[in-house]
């Protein structure tokens, strides 16, 4: 006798969809977050480490490449290069009315004299003076005094001061 | 008699009513990594300090003209920060002294469930804050947040209503509020004042007044009244040696937030 071959209803579907709405849900947050912090501009600063910047509601964002110093609890830094440690900023006289840090002056000095080289060969206009100061937040007060004073003194008297912009 | 619609028809038309996703998510998996490369997570901004010209003695640009008698009609706002004060002066003379107790709120890298906020002693800066669980003590790179409340001539911390949103409550004169009933009016401390009847007292919570906050209602009020002064933009921050830098850009912002946006600094002589 044939057997019949027909339906029976043990067989499998034809087709199982895949559950792909939980997906989506997923992929359209994570989109959502991403395009909220997206930055055409990107970021031309970045913090050296072992540096804890304080937060603030600043929002102005850095337009070009300045002169960095960066002073971290252990070492102060120009353009990334540690020029002199902290501790030693801290034994200048609190008392001395125009404390300069001669190792940092030095270095200062050699990036200034390069901007006046630029100018005369026309590269630049004219010597702006910009630095851009990096503190770790924990830094006293005294040390960011003395950095300043020396920047100062050498001739970068437009000062700005780097932070982590806030969350609103 | 009428027909039976067919079997087809009932389904819709033939045609699979499902959406086809799968373009779609294509176009996600590809549109996440491309913003991923662009996104920008900790955003560094940058504050401008506006030096007063010819003033400064540490340039090295020789002063040979004496600069002109130009203070006359100046206000010369200065702040004036300490380990335990902050002040406020002007050609005029100084407001009463905001005394304060400073709190220091550390956060463990290890475990950021971990937290401790502890009452700093300015005269044992050196002192250690240990780590609960660890039993470790807290590096100094830890120190989440500097937190300043006013206190009283007894060293009592004074407390003012908040909002929910952390946002400080004042009187119409601009005192801090320290109670409110339902049908009162007060003032939110955002730039502009803020007006609110208050209709359900539980909205406002007490919560002990930073210093920050008064410093910024205090400037808000000499904005206020000494608008057309020559340099009603500008703001001396002086402090004392020992002052962390976070505590500066805190009071910074405090100044900006009032309009003062041209902030120089000095150093506070002993």
């Amino acid at each position: 006798m044939a057997i019949k071959r027909g339906r029976n209803k043990y067989t499998t579907p034809k087709s199982t969809g895949l559950i792909i709405t939980s997906l989506i849900d997923f992929f359209s947050i994570v989109v959502i977050y991403l395009m909220k912090s997206y930055s055409a501009e990107g970021s031309i600063l970045t913090n050296a480490d072992n540096l804890v910047l304080p937060n603030s509601v600043a929002i102005t964002k850095p337009k070009e490449i300045f002169l960095q110093v960066a002073a971290t609890t252990d070492m102060v830094l120009v353009d990334n290069i540690p020029t002199v440690p902290t501790d030693d900023v801290r034994r200048i006289p609190q008392e001395n009315p125009d404390p300069i840090v001669a190792k940092l002056e030095e270095k200062l000095n050699a990036s200034y004299a390069q901007e006046l080289q630029m100018v005369k060969l026309g590269a630049l206009n004219k010597i702006q003076g910009n630095v851009i100061i990096q503190m770790d937040k924990n830094v006293e007060f005294d040390v960011l005094f003395k950095i300043m004073n020396t920047c100062g003194k050498v001739g970068y008297n437009n000062m700005n001061f780097a932070v982590m912009e806030r969350e609103q | 008699m009428a027909k039976r619609p067919s079997k087809m028809v009932e389904e819709g038309g033939g045609h699979d009513l499902n959406i086809d996703l799968k373009p779609f998510i294509n176009f996600l998996v590809v549109l996440i990594p491309v913003l991923m490369l662009s996104a920008e997570f900790a955003k560094i901004s940058i504050i401008n300090l506006k030096l007063p010209e010819g003033r400064g003695s540490s340039t090295s640009v020789k002063q040979i003209v004496a600069p002109p008698n130009e203070d006359a009609d100046k206000l010369l706002l200065t702040m004036i920060v300490t380990d335990s004060v902050v002040t406020l002066g002007a050609k005029g003379g100084f407001l009463p002294s905001l005394f304060y107790r400073e709190f220091h709120k550390y956060v463990s890298r290890e475990d950021r469930s971990v937290e401790v906020t502890v009452e700093f002693d300015p005269s044992n800066p050196k002192k250690q804050v240990k780590n609960p669980k660890s039993g470790k003590p807290f590096l100094i790179n830890e120190r989440q947040e500097i937190l300043l409340y006013v206190v009283d001539e007894n060293r009592k911390i004074i407390n003012c209503l908040y909002t929910k949103n952390g946002e400080m409550l004042t009187d119409g004169a601009g005192n801090p509020l320290k109670e409110a009933k339902a049908g009162d009016t007060a003032f939110i401390l955002t730039n502009p004042r803020r007006q609110v009847i208050v209709t359900d007292p539980g909205q406002f919570g007490l919560r002990p007044l930073s210093a920050y906050d008064e410093m910024k209602n205090r400037l808000m009020k000499i904005k206020q009244r000494y608008a057309d002064v020559s340099d009603a933009n500008d703001i001396i921050l002086a402090a004392d040696n020992e002052v962390a830098y976070d505590k500066i850009v805190q009071l910074m912002d405090v100044a900006r937030a009032a309009e003062f946006p041209n902030i120089a600094i000095s150093k506070l002589r002993s």
